[in-house]
């Protein structure tokens, strides 16, 4: 039995889309609702259900032999685990954004002392070092289009999709740090020890993708 | 309040980790000891210039400055300190030389299972001989020294770097070689298949790279790898494997080693084999090392070596998932003496015969040593006055809290 940690919500219900397109008959999922792992036997599979930043842990730790993440997140956490497929939905990018007032088109016009509030201070530390730049990252947890309207920050680090939600809070585009989209993610143990049982999925996964 | 807290990432073992951490260093070093391979201590900290000449010193060191300004690193692995000894100190030695290592290393990372700022590890170096007998003589050692400890169902997988240095021969520019390097790495399987298809190699290495991290299997496998190239250091990194692998068959090793072509080291100087240990159900590796033939040219002697590490925290880590941590057990006299002289003279005599002894330094009722005795975990109060001795036995199970 191979057990995937993944996050409920939308990144879970497009995965067992494909999974029930690949003849993994996973509706019993479907019906559990306050249940945190569950155990679906006719697809010899075992779902862990875990907060979206915490996925890369299980795995990397073995506690998930998979698990189903954005790639924004798995960079993010800078975990050993190995990223075995693009699951090809749940796009979106890593934008650097500020307020359009600040009429300023690219990332190097930002000032030497700009605060910049993100949920990925990681990889916005990483993006701003590589191009020179030397910024204050303000970790938030959520409602990253705050930081400027309230004075906490010049600019924000944060994934959109449409980019409809920047607009509305008067937030452009300097630049974007990297796509994302959902990926299938494995504990380097378990790809040795059920190699078998994760090739299977995967070829049957990349089957309908 | 005073702040009582220790660092992150360092540890106390209280009595009974301590007491089962030695037993095993002990087990670990009979196993050693009974394959020829003699024990170095190293010193705990070292001028850090001569240490980063081995490649493996970093960023992620305890650094610090002596009385003259010179700047010294904490070990952060015994491998580089044992290269330079042996380049220097021990270079007119006969080779091959056979050295084994128990000892505490410093890492400034970030706190790994298993893997604390300090944590132990144990090893084995032999250096001076690239023969295929070596590689195999250190793989055996490495299965045969877990099995001896008692974990279960541990594997070996052998790789080779010469292999995808190899297959990456054909590529363009050095850039691309590392970004394929760093890829196979990191294991993104994503990345890897994106800049397969914007290379330009030959149809033949696109096929194999994208294969590589599947190329996982039994002896059989090495067949498989050989006939997927023509490149011919990749083939005689498959042809050397095949020998390594003859000889682990003869040491009766076959079942628990396996063989994993898509294994990438961190480390730089790894130079041929490649090996990684784990169980089942445990989702780290527990073993790691390899060949690394010109680590010691970096400190003036050339010489071919072979080895392999594991850390004493994750060993313990598996064994007790694995319920294999054996349990305490009642054991030793609480002597309460009547007379003194007689007591400790009793003590001395079966201290003598290695029994654990103590001997009433408090003053005692018989009820009060009975309480402490089952406490301590002995195995029975001994009464000793001028006239005789009175046992009073714990029963068993009680007492091991």
């Amino acid at each position: 039995m191979l057990s995937i940690a993944v996050a409920k919500g939308r990144l879970l219900d497009s995965f067992l889309e494909l999974l029930s397109q690949a003849n993994y008959n996973c509706e019993e999922l479907a019906r559990e609702t306050r249940k945190l792992v569950i155990d679906v036997p006719q697809a010899n599979l075992q779902f862990i259900l875990a907060k979206p930043a915490d996925v890369p842990t299980y795995v990397e730790y073995g506690a998930a032999d998979l698990g189903v993440v954005g790639k924004d997140t798995l960079v993010e956490s800078d975990k050993e685990v190995a990223e075995l497929l693009d699951l090809n939905y749940g796009y979106c990018k890593l934008v650097v954004a500020v307020p359009s007032e600040l009429n300023i088109s690219s990332v190097q016009e930002l000032d030497f002392n700009s605060r910049v509030a993100s949920k990925y201070p990681h990889t916005a530390e990483q993006f701003f070092n590589s191009h020179g730049i030397q910024v204050e990252i303000i970790p938030l947890h959520g409602s990253i289009e705050l930081g400027p309207i309230v004075g906490l920050s010049e600019a924000i680090v944060d994934i959109t999709e449409t980019g409809r939600t920047l607009v509305e809070n008067g937030l452009v585009v300097l630049d974007t740090i990297m796509e994302s989209t959902a990926r299938l993610i494995a504990n380097r143990v378990s790809l040795k020890t059920k190699r078998e049982e994760i090739a299977e999925l995967v070829n049957a996964l990349e089957g309908v993708i | 309040m005073m702040d009582l807290r220790t660092p992150r990432g360092v540890k106390d073992f209280l009595p009974s980790d301590a007491k089962w951490k030695l037993e095993l260093e002990q087990k670990i070093r009979d196993v050693f000891t009974s394959w020829g391979y003699q024990e170095v201590i190293s010193p705990t900290f070292e001028f850090y210039d001569v240490l980063a000449q081995g490649g493996a010193v970093n960023q992620q060191t305890y650094r610090f400055f002596d009385h003259n300004g010179k700047l010294l690193v904490l070990r952060p692995d015994l491998t580089t300190p044992i290269a330079r000894m042996v380049a220097t100190r021990l270079k007119d030695e006969p080779k091959p030389l056979r050295l084994s290592y128990l000892a505490n290393v410093f890492r400034y990372d970030d706190v790994q299972v298993g893997f604390q700022r300090e944590f132990y590890q144990a090893g084995v170096e032999l250096i001076g001989s690239s023969a295929a007998a070596a590689d195999a003589e250190a793989a055996a050692l490495a299965v045969t020294v877990f099995n001896e400890l008692g974990v279960k169902d541990f594997h070996l997988d052998l790789g080779h770097t010469g292999y995808i240095h190899g297959i990456l021969e054909e590529c363009e520019s050095e850039t691309q070689k590392r970004q394929f390097w760093q890829l196979l790495l990191t294991k993104d399987l994503v990345g890897l298949k994106a800049l397969v298809a914007e290379s330009d190699l030959s149809e033949q290495a696109k096929q194999l790279l994208l294969k590589l991290p599947h190329f996982r299997g039994r002896e059989s496998l090495l067949d498989q790898a050989y006939h997927s190239t023509e490149n011919p250091r990749a083939r005689s990194a498959v042809a050397n494997l095949k020998q390594i692998y003859s000889y682990l068959k003869a040491y009766g090793l076959e079942d628990q080693v396996y063989i994993d072509l898509s294994i990438v080291k961190s480390l730089g100087y790894y130079t041929g084999m490649v090996v990684e240990g784990y169980v089942p159900n445990l989702g780290f590796t527990i073993c790691s090392g390899g060949r690394y033939d010109h680590l010691s040219e970096r400190f003036g002697t050339d010489l071919p070596a072979v080895g392999f590490a594991f850390g004493l925290e994750r060993l313990m880590l598996v064994l007790e998932n694995q319920g294999q941590r054996p349990p305490e057990q009642n054991n030793g006299i609480f002597v309460l003496p009547l007379s003194w002289r007689h007591a400790v003279n009793y003590a001395a005599a079966e201290r003598k015969k290695g029994t654990r002894v103590e001997v009433d330094i408090q003053g005692f009722s018989e009820s009060e040593a009975v309480n402490y005795a089952r406490q301590k975990g002995f195995s029975r109060v001994v009464i000793v006055g001028a006239d005789g001795v009175r046992s009073i036995p714990m029963s068993t199970n009680e007492g091991a809290v």
